[in-house]
């Protein structure tokens, strides 16, 4: 079943009712033991990287996560800040990510391109889907969702890359590695097309 | 949630093999249907009378008093052959009685802003009215529509889109939402089966007071023959302008009073304002051609006009009173009268009708969102709407009411000839 | 492409929806979840809900109507309206709200932008600022509880303030075109643009789709927010809810960038 990983962050109600409208079975997870038998992961967050990663260590459910994702390679989601806790790191602080994406998580105000344009990046922007990524299938000739960020994802790995956004810089607004996945923008919050990722990460 | 369950009479359980049960398409459909909450039971009518379908529409002994002649035709058909058809005219004669109609409102209307009102919920049949008031008849309407709570996204876009797309002036009157939800909670707990009548009495109400108060001479309405020609009995769904009943049913199971609510009981607006205030009622979509699968495609072209799912679906409520609480409840399927309707008026055949109604009325994908919402609304949890689902059934009579006055006003009218369908 | 969000705003009194003029004069439009829910089947880009009696009340956001309305929401939702501690703030995000809004309470203890931004992300924090024009000196003050108490404090400056403080989008509000479907004040929209780097909005005045276009064009890519046009239909002013279609919001931002490009409006460094 697809478990949205509850540690403390993120709009886990909304992952929840849009799966639940979509008639797929989805449930949240509080603690270790309630993520045995997930099949699919999603893990939320807002606010600060450090803040982030703090609760999701003092939540229990860290382990388990680094077992099912790396071990039995379960396909896992990281959205919005949970997308920028997949890398090493972030310049927003001091902790190290999950690291599963290399790669790391910078300011848009630091990037000379982005000087100037107001912050957070806010709303909808376009979005272009890598060729072929099967996260955007049904969307390739219009895919548009909601972001709400200070900071991107910079990847080590250009494959990694499985889509770009523009804020001044062109920069990856989703990754796709290996069974691990991550969209910078809000599907839970993007209509129709974020309906459409969800439910192509369900049936991936 | 609970396994939401369809109650018949007859009290057996699902997987019922009697030869009421074998055999019929709307049970069979309900029990394989993938949906892990709902079960069925089955029954006979409540006169233990054997099924029977009319062999020419789909009316059948869900209507407990309906009557077969020989050849398995029900008394809405024969009614429709022998009093309906013969006073319905949609040819020249007709066009001549409606345009006299039309030259006399407009002669009246000079002067003022608008020479008629009509009442607009977004539905097919009063947006089609509006559009052929307009630019058929070159009528000045204002557009009236009452907001009690439920719109749908459909309901209000056909709204705006005829309002653009014809320049007409648009008059809401918004129903004080706390008290529509009394109402209908009450009626609810009432567990009877009319419980759309706070939203029917709403809308026609704050119609009648509207023109009675701003001394408006005509309202057009969009009733029609040929999509309504057969009537749901007032078994399933009593008189809804009975303020009698309505009050009784607010007084026993409501809690807060009802100080702004649209009300006027059928006496008042049949007779009253007709007699009294010179309010005419005229139904033009019976004087032309009415084929409504052509009038829906034609507002889908000119005006972005967006379909519904089915009748009256304007209204979220209504959606689910009609798609799923009347039948899963009751037993009762307003499909049937509709779609009997359009058979006779020969807009859909009977085996396309059969084939319809073999499929629930409701989404089954959606349902459970939707009956979530409903208790959202009406303040409740799910279990709580649950329970009065379950709860034993009522009837009007176990209400106070005006139906013997109501009986004799309609003999009067069916025998003077104002009225022609079956009422019962 | 970053577009503008065009926001409808509702308002709430007495746990119904309502819509001023020049902040009085509150007129009943209907149930808010079914308003919410036809935004959202309309795709609406957000959504602003503000009780507009929490803070004049002194009463605590109505936590169970706030948990209804998110629930019907796939887009982003804003709250305001008696937020006072970074508890409150907190457990509103809880119930699914993207961004929570402060007002008065912003005015009567700026640190409280801090303590909401620190605990929720500076993301989710909006302050709205009700200004009014200052008679003869010019400028705009800050009012506060729904217009009736001015602060004398200087608008921009305060937006400014609030920024700094930790507000990651400002809401400014003009109370003089407020419900009266005149146009939005272009003036005010372009100082405040100049003045701070975080997402604005503005709200107050729409009376049209060519309004909302006007202001993209004076702009660029910001909020614009609108209560009445959203709600009201015609020259009687009918409740009904509307929200141009995406095809139509489509052409209104083409048309008004197309504008902005050829009109010599000052652009200032924050575009794209």
């Amino acid at each position: 079943m697809i478990t949205i990983v509850n540690y403390g962050l993120g709009n886990v109600a909304a992952f929840l009712n849009m799966y639940k409208r979509m008639n797929i079975a989805a449930r949240a997870a509080s603690s270790a033991d309630e993520l045995i038998g997930a099949t699919r992961l999603v893990l939320p967050g807002v606010g600060a990287f450090d803040h982030a990663m703090d609760l999701l260590e003092g939540s229990g459910m860290r382990p388990s996560l680094e077992q099912l994702v790396e071990v039995e390679k379960v396909p896992l989601l990281g959205v919005c800040v949970g997308m920028q806790m997949l890398t090493q790191g972030s310049d927003e602080g001091a902790r190290e990510g999950l690291g599963w994406i290399p790669g790391r998580t910078r300011a848009f105000a630091a990037s000379n391109q982005a000087g100037g344009l107001p912050l957070p990046h806010m709303g909808w922007n376009d979005v272009t889907p890598k060729k072929g990524e099967a996260l955007f299938a049904g969307l390739e000739d219009d895919a548009r969702f909601y972001f709400l960020h200070s900071y991107y994802v910079e990847c080590a790995d250009v494959a990694d890359r499985a889509a770009t956004a523009g804020y001044g810089l062109d920069f990856a607004c989703a990754v796709h590695r290996e069974n691990v996945w991550g969209m910078q923008f809000h599907p839970e919050k993007s209509h129709h097309f974020g309906a459409t990722v969800l439910k192509n990460f369900a049936e991936l | 949630m609970a396994p939401v369950q369809a109650r018949r009479s007859c009290g057996k359980r699902v997987g019922c093999t009697c030869e009421l049960c074998l055999g019929d398409p709307v049970t069979e459909a309900l029990q394989t249907s993938n949906h892990p909450t709902f079960k069925i039971e089955h029954r006979v009518d409540s006169h233990g009378r054997p099924y029977q379908i009319c062999t020419n529409c789909i009316m059948d002994t869900t209507d407990s008093k309906i009557v077969f002649d020989e050849r398995g035709w029900c008394d809405y058909c024969n009614n429709y052959y022998q009093n309906i058809l013969p006073n319905w005219h949609t040819d020249a004669r007709g066009e001549r009685e409606i345009w006299a109609q039309v030259e006399q409102i407009k002669k009246d209307g000079r002067g003022r802003d608008h020479d008629c009102l009509i009442g607009l919920s977004g539905g097919v049949d009063s947006s089609y009215l509006v559009y052929l008031a307009k630019v058929k008849f070159g009528l000045r309407p204002l557009l009236y529509h009452v907001d009690g709570g439920w719109n749908s996204q459909q309901a209000v876009n056909n709204i705006e889109k005829l309002v653009d797309g014809l320049g007409l002036d648009l008059f809401t009157e918004v129903v004080n939402w706390p008290e529509m939800r009394d109402l209908q909670l009450a009626f609810f707990k009432s567990q009877v089966s009319h419980i759309d009548a706070p939203q029917d009495m709403a809308f026609f109400a704050g119609l009648y007071n509207f023109a009675a108060k701003n001394k408006v001479k005509y309202i057009l309405t969009g009733a029609n023959y040929s999509t309504e020609c057969v009537r749901e009995p007032l078994e399933w769904d009593y008189h809804k302008s009975d303020l009698r009943q309505m009050k009784d049913i607010h007084r026993q199971h409501g809690t807060i009073p009802l100080k702004t609510f649209p009300l006027c009981g059928i006496f008042r607006y049949r007779l009253y304002y007709r007699i009294f205030k010179g309010v005419r009622v005229v139904k033009p979509l019976n004087s032309v051609p009415y084929i409504k699968e052509e009038a829906m495609q034609e507002l889908v072209d000119k005006y972005g006009w967006q379909r519904y799912a089915h009748k009256h679906y304007e209204s979220r409520f209504t959606r689910f009173y009609e798609g799923y609480w009347l039948p899963t409840k009751f037993g009762f399927d307003k499909r049937r009268p509709h779609f009997s309707s359009v058979i006779l008026t020969g807009q859909m055949s009977r085996d396309e009708a059969l084939e319809k109604i073999s499929k629930p009325a409701y989404d089954p994908e959606t349902i459970v969102e939707d009956f979530e919402y409903i208790a959202t609304k009406l303040g409740i949890t799910v279990a709580e709407l649950q329970a009065l689902h379950d709860a034993p059934n009522k009837t009007y009579r176990d209400y106070n009411n005006y139906m013997p006055l109501i009986e004799l006003g309609t003999t009067v009218m069916q025998k003077i000839g104002l009225e022609h369908r079956v009422l019962r | 492409m970053l577009r503008p969000r065009i926001i409808p705003c509702l308002l709430i009194h007495q746990g119904g929806l309502v819509k001023t003029v020049g902040f009085g004069q509150p007129r009943y439009v209907g149930d808010p979840i079914n308003a919410v829910k036809i935004f959202n089947e309309k795709e609406s880009d957000e959504l602003v809900v503000l009780d507009i009696d929490a803070t004049v009340n002194g009463a605590e956001p109505d936590f169970k109507t706030i948990a209804h309305l998110a629930a019907e929401c796939r887009m982003p939702l804003c709250y305001g309206g008696g937020i006072k501690t970074a508890a409150q703030a907190k457990r509103i995000v809880g119930l699914g709200v993207e961004k929570v809004a402060i007002s008065s309470a912003a005015v009567d203890r700026p640190e409280l932008i801090a303590e909401i931004s620190a605990e929720v992300g500076r993301q989710s924090v909006v302050v709205v600022v009700d200004a009014k024009k200052r008679a003869l000196r010019g400028g705009y003050e800050v009012w506060t509880h729904n217009a009736k108490r001015n602060s004398k404090m200087d608008a921009i400056a305060f937006a400014q303030q609030a920024a700094r403080q930790g507000a990651g989008e400002i809401v400014l509000n003009s109370i003089d075109r407020d419900g009266k479907m005149k146009g939005y004040d272009l003036v005010l929209a372009a100082t405040l643009r100049n003045a701070i780097d975080v997402p604005i909005t503005v709200l107050g005045g729409a009376g049209s789709l060519d309004d909302i276009e006007s202001v993209i064009a004076a702009v660029g890519t910001v909020g614009i927010a609108a209560g009445s046009l959203f709600v009201f239909k015609g020259a009687l002013r009918a409740v009904l809810i509307n929200y141009p279609a995406p095809n139509v919001k489509e052409e209104l931002v083409s048309s008004a960038i197309t504008k902005r490009g050829q009109g010599g409006v000052a652009r200032s460094s924050r575009e794209i």
